[in-house]
């Protein structure tokens, strides 16, 4: 992910890296789903049969779980940046072990509404709420992949360690689910 | 895969053996070819699909075997595969994967490995979609746009059977491959050019397909949202866009949602969809017009900024589609105005091609008779689209043939005919042999008068009020003999049209195999893609140095110089 412009390039736009273009590029293809739904979502409430669906509590500990991984991510950063392994692999650690809680607690969140009955076709607010945790979720699952593989890479001793510009971005994909979560949450409760 | 640093610190993928080289290639060359190939094939399917409800339309009762459920289900392949799977996969898959590198100085895409994987998921979108035609009630027959609430429900083919879930998945799936290429393309165009290629250097057809590939990014997620949302209203019986329906006197399970709320979506990718196709389409045609008519492109710039404010602009016409769907006069009247905004940076793009064209050289080669071809028919499909792009003529005009005569010149025929035109010039680059020029005269000439018999009468056939999609015109008074003659005609017409497009395959296969030796540079064009040491690229593309571009795209006849071309990486110097 980390490949550089040979010397006999013109400049990256801006000076950032081919896989910031890429990343930032991915971000803004994921903010436009999101959009999407958010229209649909808003479209959608303002018919008859559309009535909101109680929040579960422990979205507000799911929230906070992925705020501690965004933290983590960033921890993980300036230890790369600071060039010390410990506060890398700690970071690391954090920000994984966090964003699967919150894939967790999302999943416990789910069983909590189905065994009160809020079930998925009951209602359209039910049924956008599963499908945009699901979709969240499903990106957080994505983003997992990644860490994985920039995990393994900083526990080797090989000198191949990942670089600050793929743990950095691995991190702002990290803060961007989850200022994407903020938004999505304060879309439900504030309908 | 192995990575080593091979060339000036770039970091390269050397394939290892035959599956290395020619399948799971990495290379963007094999990865073009590859996506032209499926295309091509799932393309001929649709070609076939429409000879098949020509056949209906023409000669109806003839084949026992068409009845109305198969001719609904070959509309809908028909449209989709056409759209999405051939001209949308076709122009950037295949064109830009060849191009974008080659045309900028590259070595390969920015990231070979997930170009790689877009064509493998592509592949498998292709497969989802062609595993629809061998489940029990077949592929979905909803019409292409897929309208809920019928595309879901019993009575339309393959509604309550796999056909439309098959469908739905493949378009997703379709959409995750685009992404993944979409973002290698903006990736390699913005980060690598080589040295002296500024973005305002770069050949019109690297522009269009860089503009495209935004429009796809932005636009594809609206139909990825439609489509899961649709899937979900089908498996999980949810009521995102169906209304309450009775069935038999009983109400089912459905109830408050809205069809509108999907053709919202629908068309909010749908029309700039036309244009994810159209502008590869215009890029080819630049670079074509510019060098077979010896003469620098009229008005660069002005194209440039004509084309981003096509792509802007194609994001707020989208409900030029629904006007029939029941609109508040006003929205329609916005989008009315719109749509007629956007025929203005349009024409603009239509009188530069016309201006390279005048006082020219112009070779009559058979990429230029496409060119030409296209310009007439682009101009015409483009002048309907005014009438339709009205509310008060489209509303009685909507659901007749005027509309199917009218986007099948604009949407299908032009940039096949620049497809075409792309596909002989670059031939030789590709395959290093020249496609054979008798044999292309012979395919161009049936094809495009051809398609002309096809298209206009179906204009004339719409003034009369005869409706589209239906399968059968035989019970209606108001529809007077002459129509059933005129569709024998279109019919036996689009018959021979088919049957020619086995030409320029015989020609494809025939050239590539005995074809007549090219040169490096057999047309004498200025881009990099004909400047490389051997012909074809090697991998790698450039040999041990990249190349350096001194000069923009289009410099024939320069003042002063002896040759009538001068590449884009010969410096003022050496110009003799």
């Amino acid at each position: 992910m980390d490949t550089q412009n040979p010397i006999n390039s013109e400049p990256g736009i801006l000076n950032l890296s081919h896989a910031q273009v890429f990343v930032y590029m991915l971000l803004a293809v994921v903010t436009i789903l999101f959009l999407f739904l958010t229209n649909a979502y808003v479209f959608r409430m303002n018919f008859e049969d559309w009535q909101p669906l109680p929040m579960p509590s422990l979205l507000w500990a799911n929230t906070c779980s992925l705020v501690v991984a965004s933290i983590g991510m960033g921890w993980a950063t300036r230890g790369v940046n600071n060039n010390n392994q410990a506060s890398l692999k700690t970071g690391l650690l954090i920000g994984g072990f966090f964003a699967l809680l919150f894939l967790t607690g999302q999943f416990w969140a789910w069983q909590q509404l189905i065994a009160y009955g809020y079930l998925v076709a009951q209602n359209p607010a039910n049924t956008f709420f599963y499908l945009i945790t699901a979709l969240h979720g499903l990106h957080i699952s994505g983003g997992v992949v990644a860490w994985i593989v920039i995990t393994k890479k900083s526990w080797r001793t090989d000198g191949t360690q990942p670089s600050l510009s793929q743990v950095s971005l691995l991190a702002t994909y990290w803060h961007y689910l989850l200022l994407i979560w903020v938004m999505m949450f304060g879309l439900f409760l504030s309908t | 895969m192995e990575q080593s640093a091979a060339y000036e610190g770039q970091q390269m993928y050397h394939p290892k053996g035959w599956w290395g080289h020619y399948v799971f290639s990495q290379d963007h060359k094999i990865i073009a070819l590859q996506y032209t190939c499926v295309a091509l094939a799932i393309g001929l399917t649709g070609m076939f699909l429409s000879l098949m409800m020509r056949m209906q339309l023409g000669f109806p009762g003839l084949f026992d075997s068409i009845d109305a459920g198969n001719y609904y289900q070959d509309v809908t392949m028909h449209g989709m595969i056409m759209v999405i799977y051939l001209l949308t996969a076709l122009f950037l898959g295949g064109f830009g994967n060849y191009l974008i590198p080659l045309m900028l100085g590259s070595r390969d895409m920015a990231f070979p490995f997930v170009n790689m994987l877009s064509f493998w998921v592509y592949f498998l979108s292709v497969i989802i979609l062609s595993a629809s035609f061998f489940v029990p009630s077949g592929p979905t027959g909803a019409g292409w746009t897929l309208y809920p609430p019928q595309s879901i429900l019993e009575g339309t083919p393959g509604g309550d059977g796999a056909g439309i879930l098959l469908m739905l998945i493949s378009l997703a799936v379709f959409i995750i491959a685009f992404t993944m290429g979409g973002l290698n393309y903006i990736t390699t165009v913005l980060q690598s050019r080589a040295r002296g290629m500024k973005m305002m250097r770069m050949p019109l057809v690297i522009w269009c397909i860089f503009l495209a590939t935004f429009l796809g990014l932005l636009a594809f997620p609206a139909l990825f949202v439609g489509a899961i949302m649709l899937t979900f209203d089908r498996v999980l019986e949810t009521s995102f866009f169906m209304p309450e329906i009775f069935k038999g006197g009983e109400v089912l399970d459905y109830g408050g949602g809205s069809p509108v709320l999907f053709q919202h979506l629908f068309w909010f990718f749908g029309h700039p969809e036309v244009y994810i196709i159209a502008l590869p389409a215009f890029g080819i045609i630049s670079e074509l017009i510019s060098c077979h008519a010896r003469k620098n492109i009229f008005g660069y710039n002005m194209m440039v900024w004509a084309l981003v404010a096509i792509a802007g602009i194609s994001f707020i016409v989208w409900a030029h589609h629904m006007y029939v769907a029941g609109m508040n006069p006003y929205l329609g009247f916005f989008f009315a105005t719109t749509t007629l905004i956007i025929a203005v940076p349009t024409a603009i793009k239509v009188y530069n091609w016309v201006l390279t064209l005048w006082h020219a050289n112009i070779k009559m080669t058979v990429p230029m008779l496409y060119c030409l071809a296209f310009l007439i028919t682009f101009l015409i499909g483009g002048l309907t689209g005014l009438f339709l792009g009205n509310v008060s003529v489209d509303v009685p005009l909507s659901d007749t043939y005027f509309v199917v005569g009218h986007f099948h010149m604009v949407m299908a025929v032009s940039p096949v005919l620049a497809l075409y035109g792309g596909l002989y010039h670059w031939f030789p680059s590709v395959t290093g042999r020249m496609l054979d020029d008798r044999l292309g005269k012979i395919h161009f000439w049936i094809t495009f008068i051809g398609t002309y018999l096809i298209y206009f009468p179906m204009h004339y056939i719409g003034f009369l009020g005869v409706p589209r999609r239906y399968y059968s015109n035989q019970q209606y008074d108001f529809i007077p003999d002459s129509v059933a003659d005129l569709n024998q005609f279109i019919t036996i017409c689009a018959l021979i049209v088919g049957a020619s497009q086995f030409i320029l395959l015989y020609n494809f296969v025939n050239s590539a195999i005995r074809g007549k030796k090219a040169s490096k540079n057999p047309w004498g064009a200025c881009t990099l893609e004909w400047q490389t040491l051997e012909s074809p690229p090697g991998h790698g593309n450039w040999g041990d140095q990249l190349p350096v571009v001194y000069r923009w795209p289009y410099d024939y006849g320069l003042p002063g110089a002896t040759a009538d071309f001068v590449p884009q990486n010969v410096p003022d110097e050496q110009i003799t």
